[in-house]
């Protein structure tokens, strides 16, 4: 019962949204769009569980003083002074100029943007591992990036030729494989979905 | 030099060069950086969530729908029943607590199985039209049409890159051949992707120079 | 002087009735359009049960004749002799409306199922305009088939069928050879990496939520990693994006740790939430990378811009790196960044490598016989649109 009944409910579900897919009747309409609520419903029980394992791994940690506890500590005050300037205000603490807010737009959104940033660098000296023409394959990827980074870029008589270079690169081949990329994530896809609606693949579901 | 007076942007800039110092090595400043970052955002995620989600749409319908039902009972129609019927998407998320209970945790599976389930039979026919007949129809292609050529290297290069993806068959011989032609199709995607996006990614370097530089320290702008 | 006066006045009153000022545009003043006919009221089909298609032959001033017509108005009564309102317009030369109401009870656009309209076009141009007779009633009602997700439907029992075929002969024994993945084939030395070195594997599952499709084959990859990390007692670290993810994960590393043999070695704080921001995740990840030095990095599932940082901080840890996602846009930076990346449909196929289990492999055969059917497709595609038989794409085209 512990076992059969959860991938039960993943079959009758799976083949209920397979089914309703070609029945455009109005009840199916409403149960689909329910089930797409529902879905987001338990995410949002779900984050209790998410906030309870980072408290409790980071106060673990604190308690047993692993190395560099101290930054799990800022870890949580951070965390906890944020959820005291959410709730407490309630919903006005959304509102531009609360404490909440202003935290989200000197904290957050400059260390988002700092990160986002350090993608120059990473793409830098991944460029220069992965451009090393030592294979066919490699010599390939290096011209394909080379033309198309250099599409943007003044480059006098040769301006002309690398812009239409680009686009025949983009337009045709590119196109042609990202079109069996995409044939083969589909079936892939769909194949592993049939796999989780007809049992075959029960690995994800624990077992006692 | 006219350094900003605003605090708040001291506060950020003085965090984006922590986050910064991380490509000269792990320290001390990154690591708390990157502690206080991931507490606010875990808590700003959390609360943004309880508000716009948890209140707005689950507390608020389960409201509306149990007045509903009070008033109406059973005579509501279907559109009425989307209101009470967050009762029953409450009651699997609840199910989802019950995981902080060992002994009673196994049934949190049941609401586990439910998005999994769901799940699978949505993208069991999103991927076959998005990505199956989709692209089929797309790579149906003439080739007498004007530009045949690059018709020709597009179905061309769409078998290839087919045949690349076989799994039960070694790529050997003509087949072997054909699987080649599809990787170095494949090779000409990722180039021209990567391409593509060194110019992004720059411009998110200079947005945030021009954050220390000029919103900042007022050296620039 | 008088008389001439007076037969100059009979002359100009008289004139008027030789030649009247402005009769013809009098005329055109009070000529109406031709008014359409045949209207005609029916279910629309294909859909939910509230719309109606109103048909009607196109006015005689349509186009022809004065030429006058110039939108065509559709009005809608609950009875014949009630007060008809306005549904919409459509332009001239056109002959077909729909009017689509709302399911929702409390929409003022509701639109009813089985309650029958009745309907009038109006032909109109210029501020004049000419009704039609009162169409006979027509209800809408849901149809149980959407006839224009046949080709769908086809597909569906298609590859349903290759799937089942290929699996009930792997049931009954057949070997089915699938050719090597380099990936795959590393991800026992790299499990075995990391128990010699004594380091953690690092399991990252993406940043997808539990209702991707990626995010679930990840965890049926997770599943067999977890196993043999659990048979070498190598602790696995998952940090997770998405708390229902985190909740499938636990379960999922769970079982594995469970059939291994080795529930007493299982940590449920090792499979653990961070945070749901993007940025915010990666950080925490990079610092799980500095500081825990994982001997292996997996990368298995839906990434986006950060799939660069993590595999980059993760080749400075000094880690061997698998990956594996279906977002394209990624998939140079892995291939770049990392020592093995799974392409596309390859991470949908690597749960049944690692397991090696005869029904999985099943499915991969059909898998293959899916992308022959649409190489064969192609084929006779470029051959049917050279020779300009639409028929064939038709045969791919969804109407939704």
């Amino acid at each position: 019962m512990r076992r059969v009944l959860p991938f039960t409910i993943v079959s009758v579900t799976g083949f209920f949204m397979l089914v309703q897919y070609f029945i455009p009747r109005e009840e199916f309409e409403w149960i689909y769009e329910w089930t797409l609520d529902w879905i987001i419903v338990i995410g949002c029980f779900a984050m209790l569980l998410g906030l309870y394992s980072l408290t409790y791994v980071s106060v673990n940690k604190v308690r047993r003083k692993t190395p560099g506890w101290g930054y799990n500590l800022i870890a949580l005050a951070g965390l906890f002074f944020m959820l005291i300037v959410g709730f407490v205000p309630g919903q006005e603490s959304l509102v531009r100029g609360s404490v909440f807010m202003h935290l989200f737009e000197y904290v957050y959104v400059p260390v988002q943007a700092a990160m986002f940033s350090l993608l120059a660098f990473y793409i830098a000296s991944a460029a220069y591992r992965a451009f090393r023409a030592r294979t066919v394959l490699a010599t390939i990827l290096l011209v394909s990036a080379v033309i198309i980074m250099l599409r943007l870029v003044p480059l006098g008589p040769l301006s002309g030729i690398n812009q239409w270079l680009a686009n025949f690169i983009l337009t045709v081949p590119n196109m042609a494989a990202k079109r069996a990329f995409w044939i083969g994530v589909g079936l892939g896809a769909t194949a592993t979905a049939l796999k989780i609606m007809l049992g075959i693949e029960r690995t994800y579901m624990g077992r006692d | 030099m006219h350094p900003s007076p605003d605090i708040g942007i001291w506060i950020g800039a003085l965090l984006t060069l922590g986050i910064f110092s991380f490509l000269y090595g792990d320290n001390p400043y990154y690591k708390f950086c990157e502690a206080l970052f991931v507490g606010v955002s875990a808590g700003h995620w959390f609360v943004t969530l309880f508000w716009t989600v948890f209140v707005a749409k689950m507390i608020r319908n389960v409201e509306i729908g149990l007045n509903t039902f009070i008033t109406q009972g059973f005579s509501a129609g279907m559109a009425d029943y989307v209101h009470w019927s967050y009762i029953f998407g409450g009651i699997l998320g609840f199910l989802m607590l019950l995981r902080l209970f060992p002994k009673i945790g196994w049934i949190s599976r049941w609401s586990l199985a439910f998005v999994v389930g769901t799940t699978s039979g949505l993208f069991f026919i999103n991927y076959l039209v998005s990505n199956g007949l989709r692209q089929v129809e797309k790579s149906i292609l003439s080739l007498g049409a004007e530009f045949w050529f690059g018709n020709l290297i597009l179905v061309v290069g769409t078998f290839c890159g087919l045949i690349y993806f076989f799994f039960s068959k070694e790529h050997k011989g003509a087949f072997g051949g054909l699987a080649r032609v599809g990787i170095w199709f494949l090779m000409i995607t990722f180039g021209a992707t990567f391409g593509y996006t060194v110019m992004s990614r720059m411009s998110l370097l200079i947005g945030r120079m021009d954050y220390l530089l000029g919103n900042w320290l007022g050296l620039i702008g | 002087m008088r008389k001439v006066a007076i037969f100059v006045f009979f002359l100009l009153f008289s004139s008027i009735f030789v030649f009247p000022p402005d009769k013809a545009f009098a005329q055109e003043e009070t000529e109406m359009p031709a008014s359409p006919t045949k209207v005609e009221a029916s279910d629309t089909p294909n859909d939910n049960g509230h719309s109606i298609t109103v048909k009607w032959k196109l006015s005689a001033d349509d186009g022809a004749g004065k030429n006058n017509v110039v939108v065509y108005e559709v009005l809608r009564s609950d009875s014949p002799e009630g007060e008809f309102e306005l549904r919409g317009m459509v332009p001239a030369g056109e002959s077909v409306f729909e009017d689509q109401g709302a399911k929702d009870r409390q929409s003022p656009n509701y639109l009813p199922s089985h309650k029958k309209f009745y309907y009038t076009v109006r032909a109109k141009g210029d501020g004049i305009y000419s009704d039609s007779e009162v169409s006979a009633p027509g209800y809408a009602y849901g149809q149980w088939f959407h006839t224009g997700k046949f080709p769908v439907f086809v597909a569906v029992l298609a590859f349903s069928a290759f799937a089942l075929i290929f699996i009930s002969l792997a049931r009954k024994g057949k070997k089915l050879y699938v050719r090597p993945l380099a990936g795959i084939e590393a991800v026992d030395e790299a499990i075995g990496r990391a128990t010699e070195m004594g380091k953690p594997i690092l399991y990252i599952i993406g940043l997808g939520s539990a209702d991707m499709i990626a995010t679930i084959a990840s965890f049926t990859i997770l599943s067999r990693v977890a196993k043999k990390t659990a048979e070498y007692q190598t602790p696995i670290l998952i940090p997770c994006y998405d708390a229902v993810v985190m909740a499938v994960a636990q379960e999922t590393v769970k079982a594995a740790y469970l059939e291994a043999g080795r529930p007493d070695i299982y940590k449920e704080e090792n499979v653990f939430f961070l945070t749901s921001m993007q940025f915010a995740y990666v950080a925490g990840v990079n610092g799980i990378m500095l500081r825990e030095r994982p001997a292996t990095n997996f990368y298995l599932g839906k990434f986006y811009a950060e799939s660069l940082i993590l595999a980059e901080t993760g080749s400075v840890a000094g880690s061997i790196q698998i990956s594996g996602t279906d977002e394209i846009a990624q998939i140079p930076f892995f291939v770049a960044a990392t020592d093995y990346t799974l392409i596309g449909e390859e991470l949908y196929a690597a749960s049944a490598y690692l397991g090696r289990e005869p029904v999985l492999l099943g499915t991969l055969k059909g898998q293959d016989w899916g992308k022959a059917v649409v190489i064969i497709s192609l084929i006779l595609g470029a051959i049917a649109a050279s020779l300009h038989f639409q028929f064939f794409l038709d045969l791919f085209r969804v109407q939704l």
